[in-house]
């Protein structure tokens, strides 16, 4: 580069420097408009009366205030243990998913290592194969006898291809100065996974583990297919969805069965369904800011070279 | 006990002994890696691979009542029966294109955003719009489809306000016309995914030297010569790793979207592979022609994938495998 | 970082060693208990549960329930898969699939004159059609079984009719509305002479729910409109040994869309009406700007629900039974829009082979069918959930609105069980109704006083009274019920059938007048092309079949 060139980029990033801020935080402020209308006007829903909501209409506040729909759900005593059991659930599965796939991720980052290739190729492939339902119910169900047990919720979730090769591609863009030098040292590899390599992939980790968590905490399947029959194992999105699937069916029951009659009930799919999102979205959202002091622009290498 | 074995080859020593040989004395010296991935890959045989025994029951006419050997064999009956279907290829088609579309919005919309959110220097700012734009991903596409569904009809705001700004004189049939059923999907999964997916993003650019961008800055550059040519190489690698991923995900569009979005008239617009499946599949007991289905998606998956990885290697990129 | 992984390891085996006795210290000494799965969504009774406690005092027996949140085809196909059943199993409209796959016992091995009365009493005058080839009974249907009446169940019409709001009848005078043409010409009046409704919101002439499988609100009214009950999508000529036909593609159901396509033209139809999904249609039917939609009133009872209680009665729906002139449908037709009772071939519970005491459960059912139980069933426990008064069965309204609000059924029913289960229907010894809702008195007590005025000004008592009375249940029962999962070709003929309605009528219907005979064309043509006969001639064989074994020609 010229002095000149130098000169004239100079002169132009000044330039920039001084609009731009405002206009990237007035495109985010705009983005910000439009992702929050949604999530504003599920929680405005979800305070309205049910019968009312169903009119539509409503934009950013309730038309008519009620809580019907959060009374509804928290009737029952059992969503308390519920949310234990998500809790739960998503602790233990965060927790396990995240040290091994990161045990894993840095095994199959040595390029010296022999099995790498064929560990590799042999996950990949996972992502792309799905045996159909029925031979995992059996694998599940008959095979290890899983079902009716906390356990089927974490055995088969122990870790998640996907991260593997996120966090993996992290590893490998770490400066390999940072390995080499430990070895020399004389350090195995363990000790080089959790003494150098682990602390400097906090970040990666506070994201595989946003992930691991939100999908053990939205997961309703797994309870659906081997847990239905045991209510103390029922998980929060598993009651939510019954939940939602009883306020939407009460009316279509009707179809077959004379009871239904006069439906007075005041809770209606649509309000229901907000509140739904909210009380399961809520408590799972909330770990984003506690994961997000991980972001920050080069605290791990950085750090570490000084 | 195969280290022993390996020993007592030393003595007749041909090319293949001694490179099987040199294989287990290394894996050896490399038994804590083994250690941190053999247990997973058994793991994955008994999960993912053991369960595909299930794939054979694509060559039956497979009832879940019957003991697995004592269903009727029908040959290749399942496939023939999806590639003469018109409903099935149009499926493929718009799988591909709709997945294609997501492909490209997934990564251009959610690195700008990273990108742009690099930039911001308030930290409280910052966060919350990194905390805001995030949220949608919660929502469910019942709701988001829903709200969409409303601002696209006719009298909705999207109508209301080309009308008012006068780039059409009738409102825009959104919904009920085939060709802009792709594109909605697209942008309907920016607006409800793009502040998840650059997250990715963000985690990524914070392994970035800050000493690079200090350099970079001695030297005058902008902000945009520093998204270019330190901000961006910098995710490079992870870029090209999932670039390569999801081409091999060019099978999955989705379900839950287009179920919910074009139940109608736009029809030959929406289904996608997973939707046919369930539709004359799984809901109604046809279980093979489900794994036919699910057979084809994972081979061409493969494919894609394994060609996207090849060619990655010969332009000297990062590779998935 | 080491310390802090180390706490969350220790965490782990704690919650690891915690957990697994969460379902044993559930699991007190106690009566027997019986697993139950239901093939629908429901909410878990409350462990207070009032008529829970009594069944367990009475019986001994306890319940685990397991509830469908998935799909049902796909849920009892790994159940099959892993013979994983419970003792009592209802799998609703697929309990065909667990029938074949031998999932059940046969109850006839159990059920006899001298053993179980009652059961033996409420089977009996419908063996043949309940029996098998082998005569086995695998289910005792659940409802249908009607004692000491003949009646329609209801004193409304819960199911099929063209809709029109009451206010357009009442703004016309009352007039009585026959056919098709009286009816669309009544909604185009009206709509001229009132383009809003009081708030100023556009009126709309005809809604058309075309979403999924509520896009029955496009495809049925033909069949209504020649005459007949809903055959779901064919219809099936009596008198003509049971002639079955798709009536979608018959030169008559060209009369019905021709009317449609006119009025779409006349800005009566909307476009949106052909990509709004449920809650969009919920919406415009509460806020009371649809005119009339032909629907099936439970599709759209809480639209209706709603606008009650914003107090809009003169918006609330009236259902027209409506036919074709003789012109149009080539032969005088009176309608037929209600059906005799049926009883519900194969829905209920079935005791499944991996049940301890078969004995037991089916001593169960019969008591549970004694009049002191049923009485329970229907109207609960007197002066808490209902009253007697000069030999009535009565309720306050108080108890109306508790017995139809789910949060308190939870608590106080158990219909979670008994939904499944063997009833009664019909009318009681004395005269009450089985059915609190069917009880007159019950019935007026929750009407309004605008829906009194509204049926007084036609002379009528209830809402039903508009219908001619049930026409006799066909041998074959109604046509929908025939489960077409069976027959793989006939299956996608279906699906290929419905998807062709769903994706060509809204073009038929939008089509320029003067493109609509070609549009309709290429329509049929397309459907023919799936070909839906493969569908049609399975529904004729299946009809053929039921009739011989219901009639024994």
């Amino acid at each position: 580069m010229t002095d000149r060139a130098l000169v004239r980029k100079k002169g132009n990033g000044l330039h920039r420097r001084s609009i731009f801020p405002y206009v990237n935080a007035a495109g985010m402020i705009l983005l910000m408009v439009f992702t929050l209308y949604p999530v504003l006007n599920t929680v405005a829903l979800s305070f309205n009366d049910g019968t009312d909501a169903l009119r539509g209409g409503i934009g950013l506040w309730p038309r008519v205030f009620s809580m019907k729909s959060y009374e509804t759900i928290f009737q029952d005593e059992i969503i308390y243990n519920a949310f234990f059991i998500t809790i739960s659930r998503t602790f233990i599965q965060t927790v396990l998913n995240v040290v091994l796939t990161s045990m894993l991720s840095f095994a199959l980052s040595r390029r010296e290592y022999v099995l790498r290739k064929f560990i590799t190729t042999a996950l990949v492939i996972t992502m792309y194969v799905n045996a159909g339902l029925i031979p995992n119910y059996l694998l599940i169900q008959r095979t290890l006898g899983l079902s009716k047990t906390f356990w089927v919720y974490i055995i088969p979730t122990l870790f998640s291809c996907f991260n593997m090769i996120v966090m993996r591609t992290y590893i490998i863009g770490l400066p390999d100065a940072l390995v080499e030098s430990a070895r020399i040292d004389g350090a195995g590899d363990f000790y080089l996974f959790w003494r150098i390599i682990f602390p400097l992939t906090l970040p990666v980790v506070a994201t595989i583990a946003l992930f691991v968590a939100v999908g053990a905490w939205n997961s309703w399947f797994d309870t659906h297919l081997y847990n239905a029959g045991k209510v103390r194992l029922h998980t929060l999105q598993y009651l939510l969805k019954m939940k939602l699937a009883t306020t939407t069916n009460s009316a279509n029951a009707a179809m077959t069965t004379a009871d239904a009659a006069a439906n007075t009930t005041l809770t209606t799919p649509v309000t229901i369904r907000a509140a739904i999102t909210v009380v399961s979205a809520a408590p799972i959202m909330a770990i984003y800011p506690f994961l997000q002091r991980y972001f920050v622009v080069g605290l791990s290498v950085g750090s570490i070279k000084g | 006990m195969r280290r022993a074995k390996a020993t007592t080859g030393r003595t007749h020593m041909n090319g293949a002994s001694l490179k099987k040989n040199f294989f287990w004395r290394t894996l050896w010296q490399q038994r804590q890696l083994a250690l941190m991935s053999v247990p997973m890959l058994l793991y994955i045989g008994l999960f993912n691979y053991f369960p595909l025994w299930g794939w054979i029951t694509a060559f039956m006419d497979y009832k879940p009542a019957l003991p697995l050997f004592q269903n009727e064999w029908v040959g290749l009956k399942n496939f023939q029966w999806l590639f003469s279907r018109p409903e099935f290829l149009r499926a493929v088609r718009n799988t591909f294109a709709m997945a294609g579309i997501n492909l490209v919005f997934g990564f251009v919309f959610p690195i700008l955003l990273a990108l742009f959110l690099h930039e911001i220097r308030t930290l409280r700012f910052k966060r919350t719009v990194q905390t805001v734009t995030y949220l949608p991903h919660f929502l469910s596409w019942v709701i988001v489809v829903g709200i969409a569904q409303t601002m696209l009809n006719s009298t909705g705001a999207v109508n209301q306000l080309l009308l008012s700004l006068r780039l059409i004189d009738r409102p825009v049939f959104f919904l009920g016309e085939g060709r802009y059923f792709w594109w909605l999907v697209g942008f309907i999964h920016v607006w409800k995914e793009c502040g998840w997916n650059s997250i990715i993003y963000l985690a990524a650019m914070s392994a970035i030297d800050p000493a690079l961008y200090e350099a970079a800055e001695m030297d005058g550059a902008g902000r945009f010569k520093k998204m270019r040519y330190i901000s961006l190489p910098g995710i490079r690698s992870t870029f090209m790793v999932l670039l390569i991923m999801n081409i091999g995900y060019l099978m999955e569009a989705g379900f839950e979207i287009q179920y919910l979005m074009g139940q109608n008239i736009v029809m030959d617009w929406s289904q996608t592979i997973d939707i046919f499946a369930l539709k004359y599949g799984i809901t109604k007991g046809q279980y093979s022609r489900a794994i036919a289905a699910g057979i084809f998606k994972s081979v061409v998956s493969i494919a894609l994938m394994t060609s996207a990885n090849f060619a990655a290697k010969r332009l000297g990129e990062d590779t998935l495998l | 970082m080491r310390k802090t992984l180390l706490r969350m390891f220790l965490l782990l085996m704690m919650a690891a060693m915690v957990l697994p006795m969460l379902p044993l210290s559930a699991m007190a000494e106690e009566p027997v208990t019986v697993t139950v799965f239901v093939g629908e969504p429901r909410d878990q009774p409350t462990s207070d549960n009032k008529v829970f406690k009594m069944i367990e005092e009475e019986f001994g027996l306890k319940f685990e329930f397991e509830f469908l949140a998935g799909d049902l085809q796909e849920t009892l196909g790994v159940k099959i898969a892993g013979q994983d059943y419970a003792d009592l199993m209802d799998g609703g409209n697929y309990a065909e699939t667990l029938i074949t796959a031998g999932a059940f016992v046969n109850l006839m091995d159990y059920i006899s004159e001298e053993k179980t009365p009652n059961l033996y009493t409420h089977v009996e005058p419908y063996l043949k059609r309940l029996l098998d080839d082998e005569g086995r009974l695998f289910i005792v249907p659940n409802y249908g079984r009607y004692y000491n009446t003949e009646d329609y169940p209801m004193n409304y019409v819960n199911g099929p009719s063209f809709f029109i709001q009451k206010k357009v009848l009442a703004w016309d005078n009352y007039p009585v509305i026959k056919t098709m043409d009286e009816y669309f010409d009544l909604v185009e009046r009206y709509v001229v002479a009132n383009p809003t409704n009081d708030k100023g919101q556009k009126n709309e002439g005809f809604a058309i729910l075309c979403e999924d499988w509520r896009a029955f609100c496009l495809f049925n009214p033909v069949q209504h409109l020649m005459g007949r009950p809903n055959d779901g999508d064919v219809i099936v000529d009596i008198d003509n040994n049971y002639k079955t036909e798709a009536y979608g593609i018959q030169d008559y159901a060209k009369h019905y869309y021709k009317k449609l396509n006119e009025m779409f033209h006349k800005g009566l139809i909307s476009q949106d009406t052909f990509v709004m999904n449920y809650d969009q249609y919920l919406a415009k039917i509460s806020s009371g700007t649809v005119v009339g939609m032909f629907d099936q009133y439970w599709n759209f009872q809480n639209g209706n629900d709603a606008l009650r209680a914003a107090e809009m009665f003169d918006s609330t729906y009236q259902g027209l039974p409506i036919v074709y002139s003789a012109e149009q449908a080539g032969k005088e037709v009176e309608e037929h829009y209600l059906n005799g009772s049926v009883i519900n071939v194969n829905r209920g519970f079935g005791i499944s082979v991996n049940a301890e005491d078969p004995e037991r459960l089916v001593q169960f059912m019969e008591k549970m069918l004694s009049d002191e139980w049923q009485k329970l069933i229907w109207w609960g426990i007197e002066d808490e959930d209902f009253y007697m008064e000069n030999g009535r069965f009565l309720r306050t309204y108080d108890q109306i609105q508790n017995a139809a609000n789910m949060v308190w059924r939870n608590k106080n029913s158990a219909y979670v069980l008994t939904n499944s289960m063997p009833k009664r229907q019909g009318e009681m010894d004395d005269g009450n109704k089985w059915d609190p809702m069917v009880q007159p008195e019950c019935y007026y007590l929750q009407m309004n006083d605008y829906d009194k005025e509204f049926l007084a000004a036609y002379g009528m008592q209830r809402p039903l009274d508009f219908f001619n009375d049930p026409i006799a249940l066909a041998p074959f029962g109604e046509a929908w019920q025939i489960d077409v999962t069976v027959d793989q070709d006939a299956n996608d003929a279906k699906i290929g059938y419905q998807d062709v309605q769903r994706k060509m009528l809204p073009q038929v219907i939008m089509a320029a007048p003067e493109a609509f005979d070609a549009t309709w064309d290429e329509y049929v043509a397309a459907a023919e092309a799936v070909p839906v006969s493969d569908f049609v001639d399975f529904m004729q064989e299946s009809i053929l079949e039921l009739v011989e074994k219901v009639t024994g020609e």
